[in-house]
């Protein structure tokens, strides 16, 4: 039995590895990325805004008069986000007992895959800097500049005095080539993967002084600006000499497990709870956070809890003061009970079905075009998801620098043009209702995963109106281990496969869908789509002029979904956290992770 | 003579059990259609992953070899205790188990004990009565406790005697109150099949001859069921130890998961879900282990109570 299968339903992932998250922002703040892009891009003017203020409080984003709760989410609250503004003086101290469905199976940071586990990495350590979630401009962090070359193969940080380890090392350019080169390149003598995902063309990290690094791709990798501040799977917060040199097993005792963070793993109790203790002398916070100097919270106990409604039962019993993975269905009792609802949609890339284009009868852009006008998207609000959710108007999250919407055109619900389109491809009605073409009958065949609790009624929808459109969707929403072992084998036998990825940056796109990376929809070499999605996808990743990316970004989505419709956007996934009316300042990043620095618990 | 030949063909058969369940598990995992090496990855980046780095990895974990000489590697190492390393976790195999197993192991025993309990209850309750309605309501609980799945008892239990009347926590495994709920939700199904077994063999046992005999000779009826029916009775509950092993084990996971309890059952779960071969090896190990141990125990058991078996040992 899997918690996906409980009767409650549970909302998120059951099994260790799953897929990333992000964030998103509302179409009104579309306007501002550009704007934060734009400032992002002149790294060095960035830069100067964040290392003139080392106290982080004269930020453009917050200011010491704006309470916890509105920064980031108060940003949110203002967007809608749910989040209670408040005007109380923060508390010290106190323990926050914070609920989550999946057990962590590792605490180390670069070994981070579950949302849990990126929470704990996004807690005890650092990076290079922050991404705004609603703006996505970058401000320093453990660098106070940066600057690039114009071929994007050359990133140099300055970084930040007097950082240290909560063992007292201190953090300089030899410790963050140390993390670098581990993350790119693994080290499998003590059992750690190496990352070549996020770190394409990794070519090494040089440090000409203690306080700089330049760190050199192979290739343009434009993407990595805002890795440098990704907080998902494989977290690149840095961690300590001894933490590095321990093997993955021994990384599962807190006291080899070292960041720079705002908190220190106190305890982890597998499949019970993680405790982080509050690190006091911490005073690097990112200027965009509400306060500077220690955390208020004196610990944040992580429990797991599988069941959903033991989570709202211990949240409603007072047990927890704030949940995780709270199911669609008890948000509105929640709600009205007086509890906050806080999320934040992921963002990267939406769940969606990429299409085979290796496949009959996907091979045929008419039928994949079909599919993406064949069913009703805003039809899942209210059946499926709550509004806590979003719509999927676009491959992209509608956060994501250079979103396009396309609402109106390639993705709106018309089933007059799906029918007309396969009449005119010669595929007729026949007896069962379905479609007939040379005798076969239009059947696609879609994969998913279990591990988001909307999935399968979501995919069943989906199902449900292309019937009416005369198309045959066989559907298999398996766990993550069998979709895995089915995705090995998917270029002959699957038509669709969805799932997110979480990346708050264009390049999610190149590295899903480029037909020279991820090819997530198997485009042969030799056929029509191959060429401009390669070329075009390379654009993205390949500059970091704001006017330009989001012009080779909109291009990449025209063509990924008008132009050839090479994937089928289903929803907009979220992160949804419901916590009593004293919890304040809980922090959603870039990649909806939970920081607790802001934290606290009122009376 | 007959004693120990009789020892070492159960105690051979309990070996071959562990060792046969040991090779199935391997076959049947490494027939799986996915790549022992892909699970290492997050399945959304598996494609960005290059075929040079997969075999490094692979090498490093011996995923690389044939079949047969993984098979011999790991059952040599396991002959010495060494079950590897869990995939997800990196840790040591025997500490993955040995962290969790012995919550598992309080609650399955207290869960038997109360299971018994219920059971003997109900049997004795059934045998004593002289109100029928009483006996045919009581005959029925043991069909109603096997067909309530154990997950709506769970959060039944949850809801009333935790969020509604506190009397115990909802969650963890600090102290007996964390231990009563949990045990009473996986002790009324393992009672299930305990109590019809008992049910129907004191009926079998009140009808036989001798207690016709018993109560014609003056004993009084709860006397001949204490001291005669009790123990014939009892016999056949023995037999089916197995099944009352494996209900409790596959009742843990589902207990452990509504009660959110450290233990075997979710570790099972959790390493069958994410296929971490080494783990998923090491509990078979283990609970083959425990369950032919457990049939070792009734088939040493059995003679001392049934002198027909004894006397066949004997003879042979």
């Amino acid at each position: 039995m899997t918690n996906n299968n409980s009767p409650t339903g549970s909302f998120s992932p059951s099994a260790a590895r799953r897929p990333k998250r992000g964030y998103r922002r509302s179409r009104a703040t579309r306007a501002l990325t550009l704007a934060g892009v734009a400032l992002v891009s002149v790294g060095v003017l960035a830069a100067c805004d964040g290392s003139s203020s080392s106290s982080g409080s004269s930020s453009a984003v917050a200011d010491a008069t704006i309470p916890p709760s509105k920064v980031v989410s108060g940003a949110s609250s203002a967007l809608g986000y749910g989040s209670t503004p408040t005007t109380a003086a923060p508390v010290q101290g106190g323990v926050l007992h914070f609920g989550v469905l999946d057990a962590p199976e590792v605490i180390d940071p670069h070994e981070a895959g579950s949302y849990p586990e990126s929470i704990i990495a996004d807690n005890i350590t650092d990076k290079l800097t922050w991404q705004d979630p609603v703006t996505g401009k970058l401000y320093p962090w453990l660098a106070a500049s940066w600057s690039y070359n114009s071929s994007l193969t050359r990133f140099t940080f300055q970084l930040r005095h007097g950082v240290t380890f909560s063992n007292g090392q201190p953090f300089n350019a030899a410790a963050v080539k140390a993390n670098f080169d581990q993350d790119a390149l693994g080290d499998t003598k003590l059992q750690i993967l190496p990352d070549p995902t996020h770190w394409t063309g990794y070519a090494g990290t040089l440090t000409p002084n203690p306080y700089e690094v330049i760190v050199e791709f192979s290739k343009p990798n434009a993407g990595f600006l805002t890795f440098s501040s990704f907080s998902g799977d494989n977290d690149p917060g840095f961690v300590a000499n001894k933490t590095l040199q321990s093997s993955k097993t021994q990384r599962l005792i807190p006291a080899n497990v070292i960041g720079t963070g705002p908190f220190i793993v106190k305890s982890f109790t597998y499949e019970q709870n993680v405790v982080l203790v509050r690190r006091n002398g911490y005073d690097w916070a990112p200027a965009p956070l509400a306060h500077d100097g220690a955390a208020y919270l004196n610990e944040v106990d992580i429990q797991t809890i599988p069941e959903a409604s033991v989570r709202t039962g211990a949240l409603e019993s007072g047990q927890l003061q704030a949940t995780l993975d709270v199911a669609p269905t008890d948000e509105p009792s929640l709600k009205s009970a007086g509890y906050q609802i806080l999320y934040q949609p992921i963002g990267g890339q939406n769940i969606a079905f990429q299409l085979n284009a290796d496949l009959f009868p996907t091979n045929d852009v008419d039928v994949r075009k079909a599919l993406n006008l064949g069913w009703n998207r805003a039809a899942l609000f209210g059946p499926v998801l709550s509004s806590s959710y979003r719509a999927a108007w676009s491959v992209l999250a509608p956060n994501v620098p250079g979103y396009v919407s396309f609402e109106k055109s390639a993705l709106r619900y018309d089933p007059a043009a799906a029918e007309a389109l396969l009449n005119s491809d010669g595929w007729k009605v026949g007896s069962g209702g379905y479609r007939y073409k040379d005798g076969k009958e239009l059947t696609v065949k879609f994969l998913g995963i279990n591990n988001l609790a909307p999935n399968q009624s979501a995919y069943e929808l989906i199902q449900e109106q292309l019937k009416q459109v005369g198309i045959n969707v066989e559907l298999s929403v398996l766990p993550i281990p069998d979709f895995t072992a089915q995705q090995a084998v998917a270029q002959t036998k699957w038509n669709g496969i969805a799932a997110n990825t979480s990346r708050d940056d264009p390049s999610v796109l190149w590295q899903a869908d480029s037909p020279a990376v991820g090819n997530g929809s198997y485009v042969q070499p030799s056929s029509p789509e191959d060429q401009p999605l390669v070329s075009i996808l390379q654009n993205v990743q390949s500059t970091l002029d704001p006017a330009q990316r989001a012009a080779a970004t909109a291009q990449a989505q025209n063509e990924l979904i008008a132009q050839y419709a090479l994937v089928d956007p289903v929803y907009v996934p979220s992160q949804v956290i419901a916590a009593n009316k004293d919890v304040h300042g809980i922090v959603f990043d870039a990649q909806s992770r939970n920081l607790f620095y802001d934290t606290w618990i009122g009376k | 003579m007959a004693w120990i030949r009789y020892a070492a063909a159960k105690v051979g058969r309990a070996l071959f059990v562990i060792w046969a369940a040991y090779t199935l598990s391997f076959v049947l995992l490494f027939m799986l259609p996915v790549k022992a090496v892909d699970l290492l990855f997050d399945p959304q980046e598996l494609m960005t992953i290059s075929n040079a780095t997969k075999q490094k990895v692979a090498a490093e974990y011996g995923f690389n070899k044939p079949a047969f000489v993984q098979y011999g590697d790991r059952l040599w190492a396991a002959l010495h205790g060494n079950f590897g390393t869990s995939v997800q976790s990196g840790a040591p195999v025997w500490k993955a188990i040995g962290d969790v197993f012995p919550p598992t192991l309080v609650l399955a025993a207290a869960a038997l004990a109360l299971a018994l309990a219920i059971s003997f209850g109900i049997a004795f309750f059934a045998a004593n009565s002289h109100h029928a309605w009483l006996v045919n309501f009581v005959e029925a609980l043991p069909s109603a406790t096997v067909s309530v799945p154990v997950f709506l008892i769970g959060l039944i239990a949850i809801q009333v005697f935790s969020f509604d009347l506190h009397w115990f926590p909802p969650l963890g495994d600090q102290g007996f109150g964390s231990l009563v709920l949990p045990m009473f939700t996986l002790a009324i199904p393992v009672a299930g099949p305990i109590s019809q077994l008992l049910v129907n063999s004191f009926q079998r046992e009140l009808a036989a001859p001798y207690v016709t005999t018993s109560l014609a000779k003056g004993g009084t009826r709860s006397w001949v069921i204490s001291r005669e029916v009790f123990r014939n009775a009892s016999l056949p509950a023995l037999t089916i130890a197995g099944i009352t092993f494996g209900n409790i084990l596959a009742g843990a996971v589902i207990t452990e998961t509504i009660f959110s309890r450290t233990g075997l059952g979710r570790l099972t779960q959790t390493a069958v879900g994410t296929k971490d071969i080494p783990v998923i090896q090491g509990i078979v190990v283990l609970t083959a282990g425990l369950y032919a141990i457990t049939n070792l125990v009734v088939d040493f058991i059995y003679p001392i109570l049934d002198p027909r078996l004894k006397a066949r040992i004997a003879a042979t």
